[in-house]
């Protein structure tokens, strides 16, 4: 028994100090926050491509710009990838990305990427409404401010206040509208979902569809996914606030940035450089039905093209300045 | 205060004490286990006067009642499955009792998110539940909504109950014949033996294993954040990962030590109060038949809350893992996974109990204040929220060990730190048979220290150390934030798989990984109800 303790003891130690071996040749390591489904197939294509291997560190876009920042120079990751242009954003303020190379990022318009080019946007994606095509709402609703009407009572399908892409939508709507107006328009909603709110996107878009809910707010592609899996589901997508005068939709993006620390800041550009191909961009385009920020690849067809709607004109980088003022307004209401 | 303990703690090891170097070990072991806690103590002494008013006037109130009320309605829940059951188990005879043993532990295999994610799917309009609900209530009927105190109450007393049935079982197995016998010759009814007996006698067992479900209840992570109820753990986790505020997480997880700390020194000193000696002369009390109607009445009971604690969720991983079978989806990732979860929990459970061993062991031998307050420091980690560790840990191996910083060991350490408690608990109570007659006897016969230790210490508290060894393997196996923070780069274990893919609604993923989980979980189970075998298969005598 002694034996055994002892050379079990032994093999712990070798087995902990022993830091798994960096993969020989060319690789990259991701701190990827984008669900593992959307981001695969691209980074397959890019393999094949390149033969570069590509670890993707998933886990939740805040908690690991935490770990980056924490990590300082002793991170493996050479790039960060998150779902919500805020958390990029807050990671150029932390000085924790280096800039890309510019005249790579030029086909990429200005408002989906840093001032500083330190984060460059994949995709687009519209805060919308869903409505239930069958119900006495099927026409009337054409403003997020509708979605507070009391006459919504118990119709009304939101997620949970912890969802990035909702934080971000609300900021943008203070920015717009003014802080006074959100407070009322969130007072509203949280008086109509009466304490019930959605966890995921997919199963509010199901609850329209299935008529138990009338309207949600949803980011866009949700509908046109669940359109795809469902063509008769009696719901459509109404881009709100479009007239003269009025905000305009609230847009966020999903995006890349290449660490500070990272040593290989040049194979890590060429993903970069990859993802904002025109072959790249088509893939986020028909894949997740996101809208492509390369000027000149179109959004899927199923899709309003991009330029022909209005969108709220706020910075994508007010999404990280006001994210906490944002936070202290949903608090304060007591948004589930 | 509690510094005071530590320094008195500390006074008690000056060398040339006859155990000084196990104190020593024990101190070390303890003053890594606080590491995390001191950090977080670092971190809110960070906060003004202005903020802790802050937090106070705006969180506070609403997650002290959330936290408490939920921590007391599952004492509750766990207290009446855990001790019906085991009532039952431990005084009848009945066809299938020992099955009957293994249905009420298995629930130990399914970690609180999954029961979560489980429940609130099986609710849905078309989960299986939901459907038997319209059915039964017609199609307008609104289904039962788990997203709220109710509903965590009911997933953290199914998960939880078995340790309150362990504990429970064994001491209702083992208290004698004679005291019931005398009470039922004074006069006295069922109702009042139990009341006046059997119910006093369980209170050191009741105390241990409601213990054990209020810490876990204090730092659950997975199943409050799954159905967002906001306790402390929860509200610690947002403020870290939305607002990037740890000083405000540290002031949050700060009070929630404390209050852990009082919770667990109020039940040492209710148990401490209260010690009964069970003498191996009294007679064991004997199985008595079941009647038919009571057999029936029993399995009626289990049979509702294996159904609910494990069947159904059993059923649903069963389901979709066959599922990604017949889609192919089981692949060597998955088994990667699989590999990676053994390998974590088999070396964190194996340092958890060589390093309870000083802890418990000097506190055996010494039964001083000292010894006493080292091993409730060594319990401070199980009430840190698993995101506070990790960062804590993370932070501290950065600033002053990086080497060790890449591989499994801050994972590790983060884990032993966490589930540590749980081997010194289980080791503790072992050693309190440990008589030292027994070692006397084998030093009078020319064995040195390290002989007895061999010799007698370790053979007699066998049981003990398997306990605490599979106690922390299960824990381990299931752990899911820290792993999330802590984890090598890519290192994916099957927790943060299913993580992964319950959040992505992949279902069919996220089956498989959790059914290894339990599957992994069985063969250590054997080893510890075998080492604990002559009271399961225990035969009316």
């Amino acid at each position: 028994m002694k034996r055994l303790l002892i050379s079990s003891l032994l093999g712990l130690t070798a087995l902990i100090s022993a830091t798994p071996p960096s993969v020989a040749g060319d690789s990259l390591v991701i701190y990827s926050g984008r669900s593992d489904k959307f981001v695969k197939p691209v980074i397959a294509d890019f393999t094949r491509q390149t033969g570069i291997e590509v670890t993707l560190h998933n886990g939740d876009s805040t908690a690991l710009l935490n770990k980056l920042r924490i990590e300082g120079g002793r991170t493996e990751a050479d790039l960060f990838l998150s779902n919500d242009a805020g958390n990029l954003q807050q990671g150029s303020d932390w000085g924790l990305f280096r800039p890309i190379d510019g005249p790579l990022l030029t086909p990429i318009a200005k408002n989906y990427r840093a001032a500083d080019n330190t984060w460059v946007g994949l995709s687009a994606r519209a805060r919308v409404l869903v409505v239930n095509t069958q119900g006495p709402w099927a026409d009337s609703l054409d403003s997020i401010f509708d979605l507070a009407d009391p006459a919504l009572r118990g119709k009304l399908g939101i997620t949970n206040s912890t969802n990035g892409s909702y934080i971000a939508g609300v900021t943008v709507v203070m920015l717009a509208a003014g802080a006074d107006k959100t407070r009322q328009w969130l007072q509203g909603m949280k008086d109509n979902v009466d304490g019930k709110v959605f966890n995921k996107h997919s199963k509010l878009v199901s609850a329209v569809a299935s008529g138990k809910l009338q309207a949600g707010l949803v980011n866009h592609y949700y509908i046109y996914r669940h359109l795809d899996a469902h063509p008769d589901a009696p719901i459509r997508m109404v881009m709100p606030d479009q007239g003269q005068g009025e905000m305009g939709i609230a847009w966020n993006v999903a995006g890349i940035a290449i660490t500070g620390h990272s040593r290989k800041a040049a194979l890590a550009e060429k993903l970069v450089a990859f993802l904002i191909s025109e072959a790249g961009q088509r893939q986020f385009a028909e894949v997740n039905l996101e809208y492509p920020t390369r000027t000149g690849v179109a959004a899927s067809g199923q899709l309003p093209p991009a330029g022909s709607f209005r969108v709220a004109d706020v910075p994508m980088s007010a999404l990280s300045t006001q994210r906490d003022v944002t936070l202290d307004l949903i608090e304060q209401v007591g948004m589930p | 205060m509690t510094s005071a303990t530590l320094i008195r703690a500390c006074r008690d090891f000056n060398p040339g004490r006859r155990f000084a170097s196990l104190g020593g070990l024990a101190l070390l072991v303890v003053l890594i286990a606080v590491m995390p806690l001191l950090y977080v103590v670092y971190n809110s002494l960070q906060l003004s006067t202005d903020q802790w008013f802050q937090l106070w006037g705006s969180r506070l109130p609403e997650l002290l009642w959330n936290t408490l009320s939920l921590a007391a309605l599952v004492a509750i829940g766990c207290v009446l499955l855990g001790v019906s059951s085991a009532w039952w188990i431990a005084r009848r005879d009945f066809p299938g009792r020992r099955l009957a043993t293994w249905l009420m532990i298995l629930p130990l295999t399914v970690p609180t998110y999954v029961f979560a994610h489980i429940y609130t799917t099986l609710l849905e309009a078309e989960g299986w539940l939901g459907r038997l609900w319209l059915g039964l209530f017609g199609d307008t009927a609104t289904l039962p909504d788990l997203y709220n105190i109710w509903g965590v109450t009911l997933i953290l007393s199914l998960a939880g109950f078995s340790y309150v049935f362990l504990l429970a079982r064994t001491a209702l197995s083992q208290s004698t014949q004679s005291l019931e016998e005398a009470a039922r010759i004074q006069g006295a009814r069922s109702a009042e033996v139990f009341w006046r007996i059997n119910l006093p006698l369980l209170r050191p067992a009741l105390a241990a294993g409601l213990a054990v479900v209020v810490l876990h209840v204090l730092s659950d992570f997975g199943a409050v954040s799954m159905l967002r109820f906001q306790t402390f753990t929860l509200s610690i986790y947002l403020q870290m990962s939305g607002r990037f505020d740890y000083q405000a997480a540290a002031g949050l997880a700060l009070i929630l030590v404390l209050l852990s700390l009082t919770f667990l020194v109020l039940e040492r000193f209710f148990r401490s109060r209260q010690r009964y000696y069970s003498t191996r002369q009294g007679r064991q009390q004997p199985l008595r038949q079941a009647t038919r109607l009571e057999t029936g009445l029993i399995w009626l009971w289990l049979g509702v809350i294996t159904l609910l604690a494990f069947g159904l969720p059993l059923a649903w991983m069963l389901s979709w893992s066959w599922q990604a079978w017949s889609q192919e989806l089981i692949n060597h990732e998955f088994w990667g996974y699989t590999a990676n979860s053994l390998l974590v929990a088999v070396i964190a459970a194996s340092l958890a109990v060589i390093a309870a061993f000083p802890v418990a062991f000097y506190n055996a031998r010494k039964r001083s204040t000292g010894s006493q307050a080292l091993l409730q420091f060594s319990s401070v980690g199980f009430v840190l929220p698993g995101p506070v560790i990790a960062l804590g840990i993370l932070s501290l191996l950065l600033a002053q060990l990086p080497f060790l910083y890449g591989g499994l060991a801050a994972l590790l350490i983060a884990v032993v730190i966490r589930f540590l408690p749980l081997a010194v608990q289980a080791q503790d109570a072992a050693m309190a048979q440990l008589t030292p007659s027994l070692e006397q006897a084998g030093r009078s016969l020319g064995a040195g220290p390290l002989e007895n230790l061999w010799r007698i210490v370790l053979p007699m508290i066998r049981n003990g150390l398997a306990t605490a060894w599979v106690l922390v393997f299960i824990d381990t196996l299931k752990e899911l934030p820290a792993t999330l923070i802590l984890r090598p780069t890519g290192f994916d274990t099957l927790p943060v798989r299913i993580w992964i893919e319950a959040s992505e609604e992949m279902l069919e993923l996220a089956a498989p990984a959790a059914l290894m989980l339990v599957i992994g979980t069985l063969p250590v189970l054997w080893i510890m109800m075998r080492s604990h075998g002559n009271d399961v298969g225990s035969r009316p005598t």
